[in-house]
């Protein structure tokens, strides 16, 4: 349900995090779905996502757009991932024009998203979802600098003890910060996973705890 | 998920994959190698340690699963499609085609209580304690939903015990409810989940929101004082409408 909603970070992290995805609605408009989502498959490819995919097919870290856009279904959900806000009203705006007939949704900040759906031209957001956090047994979630980047999966293929390895990798120069956050991101088939997100959050200061952490 | 221990040699690439850590170091039952180990009980069937590729020797495979069992990849495999939403993944298309299904409208809310979300996974007891909970509210349970699926009584959110021992990454309670039932939603969430589940959840509230942008919601969420995290999610209306709303935003 909430696939792209949770992910944690700080604000300057957050604004260059965001999510456009296409969605078809089952039993109302999945028969006429698939040429629809594979234009729109091509053009957000156009706009420079860093990662996008298809559940089913993978993620563009391992699969052509092209072969996304070929195998989209008529229950597929599609989604990119974007690390620029312009990229995002470029995006938009030409989704816009193409009036393709189908659900597209945005993730990212609130304000960010106001902004972008204004410059794209478009009215007010129709529906919002929001969310009201972490509860519960809180104290069996993994480290903040741990979830800053598994949120970034809503299916939590991406596993702390991955995260924190990779950390290790690249905190010791067995990987680079890219090679490390490639590693996590083809965990996440549907291409949520922000690569060069996770590649800033690596050239930080890595956490103190991770120097002796285990690593296999 | 299983580990061939004739083929595996023990190098524990797969080990930091796994996101609910059920694999270890162990010894073969057969030869007493050093092999890597599933805990059958905490595997969530999720299938990463396949699908990431790291095993040298191809030792990891998927087994046929069973019933019960099976309804933990159905939960915590993205690439298992369950039959009775026709989508994959855990949820429903709740407000990603609002503007075309009409599902959340003005006056009413979307809920989803993600058990186990993020990355702590859950065992179903805890989920059915929450569907238990939140039913009091005389509330229908989105019937598109796995978890709804597996209900014995959607009146009262009790799971089918045959599935209450099963471990998924996570599990979505799903329901739409008037928007003035919010403060009891939140007071069952706090009064009588928070202290009893031995897991964590992350929840949403979705609304429709008015042509100026704005909804009654969101007051609501922060007169309860919830601290909402800052990422939202936003269904730009770009789907044909298929339904006629009945009052105008």
């Amino acid at each position: 349900m909430t696939h792209s909603l949770h992910r944690r970070g700080d604000v300057d992290s957050l604004k260059k995090d965001f999510l456009v995805l296409a969605c078809t609605a089952k039993g109302y408009n999945d028969d006429v779905f698939a040429p629809l989502g594979a234009e729109f498959v091509r053009i957000c490819a156009r706009h420079k996502p860093v990662n996008g995919g298809d559940m089913k097919t993978g993620n563009l870290l391992y699969v052509d757009p092209e072969e996304i856009a070929q195998k989209v279904s008529s229950s597929t959900i599609i989604e990119f991932t974007f690390d620029n806000k312009q990229n995002v009203i470029d995006t938009i705006r030409e989704l816009k024009e193409r009036d393709l007939g189908i659900s597209i949704v945005i993730s990212g900040m609130i304000d960010e998203v106001n902004d972008i759906v204004e410059k794209a031209g478009l009215p007010k957001v129709h529906t919002r979802e929001y969310s009201l956090g972490t509860h519960g047994k809180t104290k069996l979630l993994p480290e903040w600098e741990v979830l800053e980047f598994t949120t970034m999966c809503g299916h939590a293929m991406v596993a702390s003890e991955l995260v924190k390895k990779m950390i290790v990798e690249s905190r010791k120069g067995r990987a680079t910060p890219r090679e490390a956050a490639v590693v996590m991101g083809k965990c996440c088939s549907c291409g949520n996973f922000n690569i060069s997100r996770a590649v800033e959050l690596l050239e930080k200061n890595a956490p103190l705890w991770t120097a002796d952490y285990p690593v296999y | 998920m299983l580990v061939d221990e004739t083929k595996c040699i023990g190098c524990g690439r797969c080990i930091p994959f796994c996101p609910v850590q059920a694999r270890s170091f162990g010894r073969a039952a057969t030869t007493g190698r050093t092999v890597v180990v599933i805990d059958r009980d905490r595997c969530a069937e999720c299938g990463v340690c396949e699908r990431a590729g790291v095993c040298p020797v191809d030792a990891i495979h998927q087994d046929v699963l069973e019933w019960p069992r099976q309804v933990r990849s159905i939960l915590s495999n993205p690439l298992v499609e369950f039959k009775g939403t026709g989508i994959p993944g855990r949820g429903t298309e709740e407000i990603k085609t609002n503007e075309v299904t009409g599902r959340v409208r003005i006056g009413r809310v979307g809920v989803g209580i993600e058990v186990g979300r993020p990355g702590v996974s859950t065992r179903w007891t805890e989920v059915d304690k929450i569907c238990r909970a939140v039913a009091k509210l005389g509330i229908e349970f989105c019937a598109d939903n796995p978890i709804t699926h597996f209900m014995v009584d959607k009146k009262a959110g009790i799971l089918d015990p045959a599935v209450v021992n099963e471990v998924s990454l996570s599990a979505i309670v799903e329901f739409e409810m008037a928007e003035e039932q919010l403060p009891e939603l939140f007071r069952i969430l706090r009064e009588e989940v928070d202290g009893e589940i031995n897991t964590v959840y992350t929840f949403e509230i979705a609304a429709r929101l008015r042509p100026d942008g704005s909804t009654t919601v969101l007051k609501k969420i922060q007169d309860a004082g919830y601290e909402m995290l800052k990422v939202s999610k936003n269904n730009l209306g770009l789907g044909r409408p298929k339904f006629r709303e009945e009052v105008a935003p």
